[in-house]
């Protein structure tokens, strides 16, 4: 990674144009791909809602039905914060700083999106309060949804180490994981499950990577994964570039 | 010709008709799904490599921006990071407001910078309007990001973020690596520099128009919605958009 930098190919600004140029018509390629790919998801089949899910939020209990808040479709971000822990993941919250600025933008699409985890409601409106986000989030503590959705997983699951997750039989890894799940409600109130995501799935909505995919080291974590991420507020010296 | 509202109906009415099974069958259209997703994923790495891979040019001309802590050159503004990632926010010199759109964009990176900082990455935001302006407009939004004026030089003419009444007109723009006429003398996009040991600047990157994409959230977050982006009625495609403080409701 560091060679790369250190040995690079320094070139005329002609040159540098024909290279972007050539480069430009793949990425064209790609954004085409991307339009593709989501008409595709779009033409997935649903799943008719059958249970009745109660959360716990702002307004004391809420339906699912009543988290579409007065919209048809809802965006779920499955935040990893389990009930015994004293604060959200990390990750996480990395991702919040990137989606807390845009709800005000997509409510004007007819999409409705909050998080939702297991914690109890006081610790995230606490987390929430210290983090300094805006966006509505409910514990979904009292009802089987994580667990119906697969992204919270019993300790015996756990333990053996198997669990349906990311649409095969795997290692999940902790009990809680995080997610994308959508939802839409019909003029008559019937609920569809529509989409949902784990893993690298979650990509496209981790806009600091996407920044950092465009710079000469790339997301440069040898393999390690975000090891370096912390909760905004936490960043000391611990992995800071030296000035 | 079905007009515009129509076309919107009937894709509303296709929402109400959608297929729906048994979870079974889902998981199993998910699945043949999820193996594109995979595919669509690698990739993006891949294209993202060959990115990293484009040549390097020099930046020679010494460029001093208008920033909160003074008169600040290109130099300066990696604060001490080797990698600087330059967001050309449309705000001309005179403007009283900044674009919808890019505020719309500034509204996604606001939060991300402080992790960016974490990999070796100095984020800027540049614009042609006065500092003053930038600074009022800024605090009116909410945003933390660094903003600099780049005004009394040449930078936002030389990496094509801002181009002449008189080469709108006569088709010479160089927009997004072609000869094209911008809607305005201002354009946005994502310029990315880096700074070795000697303390040379490197042009590593540009891109424009759709090349921002990836970079909206929001949008990426439609795409799975079933209506996605939903834009055939709008016109602009955008029309619908306001600044997160202009909305009625």
């Amino acid at each position: 990674m560091k060679a790369a930098i250190k040995d690079h190919e320094i070139v005329p600004e002609a040159e540098w144009l024909k290279a972007r140029k050539k480069l430009l018509l793949k990425e064209k390629k790609f954004t085409r791909l991307l339009e593709e790919l989501s008409e595709e998801r779009r033409s997935l089949p649903w799943v008719k809602v059958a249970k009745d899910y109660v959360f716990q939020g702002p307004n004391g209990k809420e339906a699912l039905a009543d988290l579409f808040d007065g919209r048809s479709q809802l965006v779920i971000y499955h935040f990893m914060f389990s009930p015994e822990a004293e604060a959200g993941c990390p990750h996480c919250s990395l991702r919040a700083d990137g989606f807390d600025g845009i709800n005000v933008h997509l409510k004007q699409r007819d999409v409705t999106m909050i998080a939702v985890s297991r914690a109890p409601y006081k610790k995230l409106a606490a987390y929430k309060k210290r983090m300094g986000w805006s966006f509505k989030w409910v514990s979904s503590g009292d009802t089987d949804f994580n667990f119906d959705y697969r992204f919270s997983f019993t300790a015996e699951q756990i333990a053996q180490g198997k669990a349906f997750f990311n649409y095969k039989m795997q290692d999940p890894g902790p009990t809680e994981r995080e997610g994308h799940s959508v939802f839409y409600k019909d003029k008559r109130g019937d609920i569809f499950h529509t989409y949902a995501c784990y893993s690298r799935g979650n990509e496209p909505f981790n806009i600091h990577y996407h920044y950092l995919d465009m710079v000469p080291k790339g997301r440069d974590e040898n393999g390690r994964g975000p090891f370096w991420v912390r909760r905004h507020d936490e960043y000391g010296e611990s992995t800071a570039v030296r000035k | 010709m079905l007009t515009m509202k129509e076309r919107n109906m009937k894709k509303d009415s296709k929402s109400e008709n959608h297929a729906v099974v048994a979870h079974d069958q889902w998981i199993a259209a998910r699945k043949a799904f999820l193996a594109k997703e995979k595919e669509f994923t690698r990739l993006r790495d891949e294209l993202s490599r060959q990115r990293r891979e484009l040549p390097w040019e020099l930046v020679e001309k010494p460029y001093v921006f208008d920033g909160p802590s003074g008169k600040e050159t290109l130099a300066d503004l990696f604060t001490g990071r080797s990698q600087l990632i330059v967001h050309h926010f449309m705000f001309g010199p005179d403007w009283d407001v900044g674009c919808k759109s890019c505020s719309f964009w500034a509204d996604n990176y606001d939060g991300i910078g402080i992790h960016l900082e974490h990999r070796d990455i100095s984020f800027v935001t540049i614009s042609r309007a006065p500092l003053p302006t930038l600074e009022a407009y800024r605090q009116r939004m909410g945003w933390r990001f660094k903003w600099v004026s780049s005004l009394d030089n040449d930078f936002n003419f030389d990496f094509n973020a801002s181009f002449t009444k008189e080469e709108i007109e006569d088709g010479t723009a160089f927009w997004n690596f072609g000869h094209q006429r911008p809607g305005a003398t201002e354009v946005t996009g994502i310029s990315v520099f880096c700074k070795d040991k000697d303390g040379q600047i490197f042009h590593t990157y540009s891109c424009f128009q759709r090349g921002v994409d990836l970079m909206n959230s929001a949008y990426n977050y439609m795409d799975l919605a079933p209506k996605g982006r939903n834009e055939a009625d709008q016109n602009p495609t955008m029309a619908w958009l306001r600044r997160h403080d202009e909305y009625e409701d």
